[in-house]
């Protein structure tokens, strides 16, 4: 694998459909994502990788979709906000956020959704301090975050 | 006390009967496709063949643009073309201003012309066939700049050495105006004491919605018709702004919106970037495709007014009791006038904020510098003013050493005063600030402050507890524009709304607004459902805003704090009228019946009396589009009901620049505690309270994000946001990273209270309400302050406090001392 | 927010790495990337060609030593480290590593781009110089190892040079250590922080005032003798938007004071 290319063909399985196509090295994941995927519902909120809005879920661990070159994810499998509901109904935690308020514009929406979803698989019952602490890098303008809270805590056991 | 409570109040009496939707937390109609990730924000738009957008931006606060070449950037495969400010000011006239002279001469157009007079001000549109070519490319266009110095303190802009931004204005003066109101020297003479602050300071920051601006653009030859798909959230006056320019009229210009993520006024001045994308949409013959990322944002668009409060004297009682004041307001509006110097009025819906006084003179100038242009943000030039009259009254009480809350009492407008009319002719509508500030000081424990205090002096920490008292005017009458410049021909406000029973009963909403997280579909369907009896989930209000719905007029757009008003009435109105339309068609089918005798239930129209004789709406819908043979000629009904709501306004007196600017006042009173360690500076909130009265709510979840959302904005403002500028117009805060804005560690415990005083002036009894008027600035301020007191006694001088300008409050007072000064009258 | 052109590999192994390093002037060992896409995202800097090091298990894990001494691979994330039974040997790395950022940077930034980027504002820089680590750096001519003391040369510059690579960090063992900084927000970027390790002897080490950390040695963890060293050193940190070379000096010595208690108490 020591072959130096500005492309590469990669592949990747995104909430179970596998996907093959050439990238550039430069591409970022969220841009492939987007872009070349058609899966707009992961968001772009700034660009610094700071807001939290591109973060999905790669070989199980969460992390920032801005802050990773598509390359680097081929072979991997990629969850995102569009795979949570398996037929379109609201899970549990989709739910527990319209119950609660915790979203307005929607825009957080997604990457908050895969923290919560990150933090409840390896935490299910944390306290309001992990769940803070959990959504740290994920930044909301519309909420105060209070109501977010309270939605994680509802479906946490 | 972690997370967030609620405490509700004594029950209020409802001046309309009980309801069957509205006042209910119903589920959300948008938080289906939101939690899916099925929204439809801007940048998710595509369009087969677009071209991507590039602004080239200016890398200077003020230069001479002495050459442009493009030919680089255009020879690159891939490049569809680009767009220069030469071209720009052939094919555009100016925006229109309005400002009378000198700023009336501002030549603003979509690319900088000759100059350029802000570090990101866009120069240069390259347009390619990727994200990435385009922003390759720019890097290949030449500019060559001719720098000159900048200006960025607005106390220097109208400096004789001071170099001037716009030679059309020959002066960095855009606008000013002298507002005077009751009797000054009266006032003065009978205090016993004359407060003076030499000044004051509210920063330049805004809400920093977590979408960025955006477009795409698309243009048809044939027709001469551009479809804007963006998320401008007014797009009534992003229309009157473009379409002169653009030569073309209102009705080439569609904008299409669905989902935005927020906008919080920051999204209504993205205009000369529209025009752009037309532009090279037209030029190209391609969609044309812009998005704006965190780092354009925060250099270019919408900062919030930036505000100098100087020579302020205020006239005092020794028991508390305000007679007056007077102040120097000196505005820094940026490079541009791009809404300005409309808050040059907008602050006098709110002149003597919650306080009685009627003896009050404001110098207003507003000057140009080499900062992005300000535009609207969230509490738009009455958050400004209305933290000045918060810094006075607990300055006041600072100085001579008076109880905040009684002095705030002893002045508050009150209850039985309402409708109170203000100085300058504004109706406070209905309120009750008083007892929200009792709830306020149950909901923090003010009457424990002093053990608090003391307990955390044994940690070696100081406490200080403060209250920020603000409101909210909402529903703008634009008449006030006249007070800017009396030749403007705007008044009044209006939204419109249509609500049609289609072929198989199906009841279709279209809104003239723009929401960006309001919920408009879900309390719009309440208040239908209401009115027809029938189900929520029946209503179908479609998302978003679409010019072709033909369901907007000329003020259409979400700002402003109005939408319970305006738009719900025009709900409100198109569904009476699709009311009694089908009560008159109800009356024929059932026999001739009398419309008196009918009544609209469970989804159809019934005879009061005999409600088995009941003709559902499905046939309503069915017989009228379809099965209309035999119908009287001259039953009028259509089914297909256009309402434009219109505020009950007259012009303001120009000349005493007095009259009714808005049509209601939400009110909030908020009291936080602040933990400081004296060593660093460094604090936190560690208490938090929140009252608020916006009328009659019919959506209380709704209603209490919006409370809450505002809370987080305005902390984050208080301790940590701001664009700040260094010396040569260069942007420190550029981005997330050094720009900090609240996240969900960042977060206090908060309780929440609320009180309903209905409007007596609205259909609904509602109020606009959601920019909150930054009340936990005002709170901030006055707890650090409050945490002053025996450490030094400095005043809080500024809206920005961060932990830096803490430590110097307390370390090195004498700063703040020298600003105050009490004399006797 | 849109990089420039790269070329990228992602090599098997550390030899593969370091010959394509020392094949380009313009190569770059891609760690975790949370800075360095950050960089190219305002391409501040953009690389020629991105060597991707996280394939590269020899350059993962965390082993405790029979002796205590913590041999922490470059690659592992500061989750890992936050997670790792044990690097409880020397518990003030997990406790600094939970402090960095947020948990999606932290599931992917590692400790060997921290210490290699020597952002000044950045944790493990001082925390390095407070605990006495030895870096151990490999190229095509061999191995060497570094002291943390010598290993931050000036802002963004360390003794990694051209073609080279940070493999491993060593740790000694020890409990008495402290951290203490003032950020923007909570858990935020620091404005300026001190690390403190009480090893025998005291050592501080200054974070945010200078290109690189800033040591002091006190006679003893007392706040007299932490403030007496902070102001022999003679800091003029740099001033910014969150705070003036005075307040930032300022800053620095409460801090160290606070670090040093904070060591001093821990047994």
């Amino acid at each position: 694998m020591g072959v130096v290319a500005s492309s590469k063909a990669i592949t990747v399985t995104v909430n179970g459909v596998e996907y093959e196509r050439e990238v550039e090295a430069r591409k970022l994941l969220i841009h492939f994502i987007r872009d070349d995927l058609d899966l707009t519902g992961s968001h772009i909120g700034c660009d610094t990788g700071n807001c939290g809005a591109c973060s999905v879920i790669v070989d199980g661990g969460l992390l920032k979709s801005c802050m990773l070159l598509a390359v680097q994810a081929d072979g991997a499998t990629i969850e995102t906000v569009e795979g949570l509901s398996e037929d379109g109904t609201l899970t549990p935690l989709q739910q527990a956020f319209s119950d609660h308020h915790a979203l307005q514009c929607g825009y957080c929406t997604p990457g908050m959704l895969m923290s919560a979803t990150a933090l409840l698989r390896a935490n299910p019952s944390p306290s309001e301090a992990e769940i803070k602490k959990a959504l740290q890098g994920n930044i909301c303008r519309c909420t105060g975050y209070w109501n977010i809270f309270e939605a994680v805590k509802a479906v946490a056991r | 006390m972690s997370g967030s409570t609620t405490i509700a109040p004594d029950p209020v009496e409802i001046l309309a009967p009980q309801k069957q939707w509205s006042g209910q937390s119903i589920p959300r109609k948008e938080d289906k496709r939101l939690t899916q990730g099925e929204g439809v924000f801007v940048d998710d738009v595509k369009r087969h063949g677009m071209g991507y957008l590039h602004f080239v931006r200016s890398p200077y606060g003020h230069a001479h643009i002495t050459s442009i070449d493009v030919s680089k950037a255009e020879e690159i495969k891939g490049v569809y073309g680009t767009l220069t400010g030469e071209e720009v000011a052939s094919l555009t006239d100016p925006f229109f201003q309005l400002a009378t002279p000198p700023g009336a001469h501002l030549k603003d157009y979509a690319l900088a012309v000759g100059k350029v007079r802000y570090v990101g001000e866009p120069v240069v549109a390259v347009v390619a066939e990727t994200r990435d070519l385009a922003r390759d490319a720019s890097e290949l266009v030449e500019v060559e700049y001719e720098p000159l110095e900048a200006l960025v303190d607005a106390r220097r802009a109208l400096d004789d050495a001071t170099p001037v931004l716009h030679d059309d204005a020959g002066s960095n003066l855009m606008w000013e105006g002298v507002y005077e109101w009751g009797d000054l020297d009266a006032a003065f003479a009978e205090a016993d004491r004359i407060v003076k602050i030499k000044e004051l300071h509210f920063h330049r920051f805004n809400s920093t919605p977590l979408e960025c601006d955006g477009a795409l653009v698309e243009y048809n030859r044939g027709t001469g018709q551009w479809t804007i798909h963006t998320n401008n959230q007014f797009p009534g006056f992003a229309a009157i702004m473009m379409g002169p320019a653009m030569r073309t009229g209102l009705d080439k210009l569609r904008f299409v919106t669905q989902d935005i993520g927020g906008g919080f006024g920051n999204k209504i001045t993205s205009h000369p970037q529209l025009v752009a994308c037309c532009l090279l949409a037209r030029k190209l013959n391609r969609p044309v495709q812009w998005t704006e990322w965190r780092t354009d944002f925060h250099l270019s668009m919408s900062h919030g007014n930036e505000r100098w409060f100087h020579d302020t004297e205020v006239a005092v009682k020794s028991d508390g009791t305000l007679l007056g004041f007077r102040t120097k307001a000196l505005d820094d509006a940026g490079a541009w006038l791009r809404y300005e110097p409309l808050g040059g009025v907008i602050w006098a819906q709110v002149t003597p904020g919650m306080y009685k006084w009627r003896n009050i003179r404001l110098e207003f100038t507003q000057v140009a510098t080499n900062k992005a242009p300000c535009s609207p943000n969230r509490g738009y030039s009455r958050m400004q003013h209305l933290w000045f009259t918060e810094r006075m009254i607990d300055i006041v009480a600072h100085e001579l050493e008076l109880d905040p809350v009684d002095v705030r009492k002893r002045n508050y407008v009150k209850a039985e005063d309402m409708p109170y009319e203000t100085p300058n002719g504004c109706v406070y509508d209905s309120g009750d600030y008083a007892q929200m500030l009792d709830l306020a000081l149950e909901l923090i424990g003010w009457e424990g402050i002093d053990e608090r205090k003391n307990e955390a002096r044994s940690r070696g920490k100081i406490v200080g507890v403060g209250i920020g008292s603000t409101l909210d005017s909402g529903t703008n009458n634009f008449g006030q524009s006249r007070l800017i410049n009396p030749e403007l021909q705007f008044s009044g406000n209006n939204e419109v709304a249509t609500v049609k029973l289609d072929i198989f009963g199906e009841i279709v909403v279209t809104l003239g607004t723009t929401p960006q997280g309001q919920g408009h579909e879900t309390t719009a369907a309440q208040v239908v459902a209401d009115i027809l009896g029938c189900p929520v989930d029946d209503v179908h209000v479609r998302a978003g805003h679409d010019s072709y719905w033909n369901s907007h007029a000329g003020f259409s757009g979400t700002y402003a704090s109005q939408f319970a008003v305006t738009g719900l009435s025009a709900v409100k109105g198109a569904t009476d009228m699709l009311a009694e339309q089908i009560k008159r068609l109800g009356s024929v089918i059932l026999g001739g019946v009398p419309v008196e005798a009918l009544e609209l239930a469970e989804g159809t129209v019934r005879i009061k009396d005999n409600p088995e004789a009941a003709l559902p709406f499905m046939a309503c819908g069915a017989i009228i589009n379809a099965n209309n043979a035999g119908l009287p000629e001259d039953l009028d009904v259509t089914l297909n009901c256009r309402y434009v709501y219109r505020p009950p306004f007259e012009v303001p007196d120009v000349e005493r620049k007095f009259g009714n600017l808005t049509l209601t006042y939400a009110a909030q009173i908020h009291a936080a505690v602040v933990e400081i360690d004296p060593e660093t500076g460094h604090y936190e909130i560690v208490d938090y309270a929140a009252v608020d009265d916006c009328g009659l709510r019919i959506h209380p979840q709704i209603v209490e994000g919006q409370v809450m959302g505002a809370t987080a904005q305005a902390l984050g403002a208080a301790m940590h946001e701001s664009f700040e500028y260094d010396g040569d117009g260069n942007l420190l805060t550029p981005n997330f990273y050094d720009y900090h804005v609240p996240h969900a560690l960042d977060m206090p415990p908060l309780r929440t209270g609320y009180i309903e005083s209905a409007s007596p002036f609205t259909p609904l009894g509602t109020k606009g309400m959601g920019e909150g008027g930054g009340a936990g600035i005002h709170a901030v301020c006055a707890a650090v302050q409050d945490a002053m007191r025996g450490h030094g006694d400095a005043i809080v001088y500024d809206s920005w406090n961060p932990y830096a300008r803490v430590w110097e409050l307390l370390n090195k007072p004498e700063h703040a001392r020298a600003l105050v000064e009490v004399v006797s009258s | 927010m849109l990089l420039r052109e790269v070329e990228y590999a992602k090599p098997a192994s550390v030899a593969e790495a370091l010959s394509i390093l020392a094949a380009d002037d313009g190569a770059r060992a891609l760690a975790g990337g949370q800075t360095l896409i950050n960089v190219m995202k305002a391409r501040a800097a953009s690389p020629d060609v991105l060597v991707d090091l996280n394939g590269l298990d020899e350059l993962k894990g965390i082993e405790l030593g029979g002796d205590g001494t913590l041999t922490i691979g470059a690659m592992a994330t500061y989750t890992e480290i936050a997670g790792a039974a044990e690097a409880r040997a020397r518990p003030i790395l997990g406790e600094v590593c939970l402090q960095i950022a947020d948990v999606q940077v932290r599931n992917r930034g590692t400790i060997g781009g921290n210490v290699c980027s020597n952002d000044p504002t950045n944790h493990l820089p001082p925390l390095m110089c407070a605990v006495g680590a030895q870096m151990t750096i490999v190229s095509q001519s061999g191995e060497r190892t570094v002291p943390a003391s010598e290993f931050f040369l000036g802002v963004y510059l360390t003794a990694v040079g051209p073609g080279e690579l940070l493999t491993k960090i060593t740790v000694p063992a020890g409990k008495r250590d402290g951290f203490a900084a003032v950020t923007l927000g909570a858990d935020g970027t620091c404005i300026a922080n001190a690390a403190a390790g009480i090893n025998g002897s005291v050592r501080i080490a200054l974070g945010c005032v200078d290109a690189v950390p800033v040591v002091v040695e006190p006679a003893s963890a007392d706040e007299h003798a932490v403030r007496e060293a902070v102001r022999a050193a003679g800091i003029e940190p740099p001033a910014d938007v969150h705070a003036s070379s005075e307040y930032r000096s300022h800053l620095a010595e409460v801090l160290a004071v606070r670090a040093a208690r904070q060591a001093a108490e821990r047994s």
